[in-house]
């Protein structure tokens, strides 16, 4: 189907896409124009979708500009956000083959349409005014064009490099594992964020992406985002088996885990929840300062 | 009897694949677990533990430099390439990572 501009088809009807203004949680206050570029990375499971879509949801409510993106082929973080599809993706219409000659990928975006063009015309509408992006999802079977998803991943790495950098503030969520982040999706962060919990799995796919330290185009800091913390002494754990620094720690939460379980943002399901307000503590470590913000992150269980 | 087993992230392909190699391995059957992840921790679940599982080479990997090196005169067959990048596990599963990154190449789709 065709994306409209500012298409709003899908927002969970109960939710008005602008900011609500009886919100008084902890980023009530507002950030002015200060921008934040982060991607989320870790391995597989570890809640990188339900951190990214209550974090980009909190920023919205900051008065941000929030463009919430999903590079996931198997997307997920539309759920997070509180829209009912978990898709968007980007018309053939909006693409055009490299001609003879020319640098760069097969694919870009078509002549005479900037990514900021772009985003207004094929980004979904999502609560609180974030716009959601994403590039299309795996299909298979009949009458499916098994080149159209690479044309669309084509021209979403465009949009959302090409940006430019004065008005919106980027919360990417990439898919799990190493693959995308060592092959330059999260170029576009100045903060990348491994989400890791405390298992063995997790810590080593946490350790294999700080490499990305020494990449050529390495984002400014590289911060550890604890979930799933349930033993007190998990976060210090953490920060010593991962070698970097922990920006914050969101606890195991039964509630929080059931509405992901669901489908639904947790934001608006489970407001109060303790999980959901360790996010508004990342969001406004992040947003107020920068390394500074790591010296002290509480431990949620000890 | 060759089992690939696929999924969405987070979803446990690493601990059921990791199960069922021991559970054939302990009903006697010759098994090799190939970790086809980039992302490869298959050995943390079959119990190699995480510095063995770093330790692996990945196959492929290894295999393109020594072609460009004009090195490989014939394709190794399957028998060499698990007794030089294997490691055992045990109930006698033999272990191998296939398609580790090792090498990024930034801007690359």
């Amino acid at each position: 189907m065709a994306l409209t501009p500012g298409h709003a088809g899908h927002v969970r009807p109960d939710h008005a896409p602008s900011r609500p203004a009886s919100y008084h949680g902890p980023m009530a206050t507002d950030h002015g124009n200060r921008h934040v570029r982060i991607a989320f990375v870790g391995k597989g499971g570890v809640g990188k979708s339900a951190i990214a879509g209550t974090f980009a949801r909190v920023l919205a409510r900051g008065g941000h500009d929030v463009l919430a993106i999903d590079s996931d082929p198997l997307p997920g973080l539309a759920f997070s956000l509180g829209l009912e599809r978990s898709d968007a993706p980007i018309p053939d219409e909006a693409v055009q083959e490299r001609a003879e000659g020319e640098d760069g990928p097969r694919f870009r975006l078509r002549d005479g349409l900037s990514a900021a063009e772009a985003v207004e015309r094929y980004s979904v509408l999502a609560p609180d005014g974030v716009r959601f992006l994403q590039f299309g999802k795996m299909t298979t079977g009949p009458g499916t064009n098994p080149g159209a998803l690479f044309r669309s991943q084509n021209a979403f790495r465009q949009i959302v490099h090409g940006l430019p950098e004065d008005r919106w503030s980027i919360v990417g969520d990439l898919p799990g594992g190493t693959r995308q982040p060592f092959y330059g999706w999260a170029g576009f962060a100045t903060t990348v964020l491994i989400v890791a919990e405390p298992t063995a799995k997790s810590l080593l796919s946490a350790r294999r992406l700080a490499r990305m330290a020494s990449f050529e185009k390495a984002p400014e800091q590289i911060l550890v985002v604890a979930n799933k913390v349930r033993r007190p002494g998990d976060v210090e754990t953490m920060a010593r088996r991962t070698g970097l620094a922990v920006v914050g720690a969101v606890p195991w939460d039964e509630e929080f885990a059931d509405v992901e379980r669901l489908g639904l943002a947790p934001i608006d399901e489970a407001p109060d929840n303790a999980a959901v307000r360790a996010v508004e503590s990342l969001a406004d470590a992040l947003v107020g300062s920068l390394v500074s913000a790591v010296a002290e992150v509480p431990d949620p269980v000890s | 009897m060759r089992v690939a087993v696929t999924g969405k992230g987070g979803s446990g392909k690493t601990t059921t694949s990791a199960i069922v190699a021991r559970v054939f391995g302990r009903h006697g059957l010759a098994v090799v677990a190939l970790d086809c992840d980039t992302n490869p921790n298959l050995g943390i679940s079959l119990g190699v533990g995480s510095v063995e599982t770093e330790r692996l080479l990945a196959m492929r990997e290894t295999l393109d430099d020594e072609s460009d090196d004009g090195g490989g005169d014939h394709a190794p067959g399957w028998d060499d390439l698990l007794d030089r990048f294997g490691s055992d596990a045990p109930d006698g599963v033999r272990l191998a990572v296939v398609s580790r990154i090792e090498n990024p190449e930034p801007g690359c789709l």
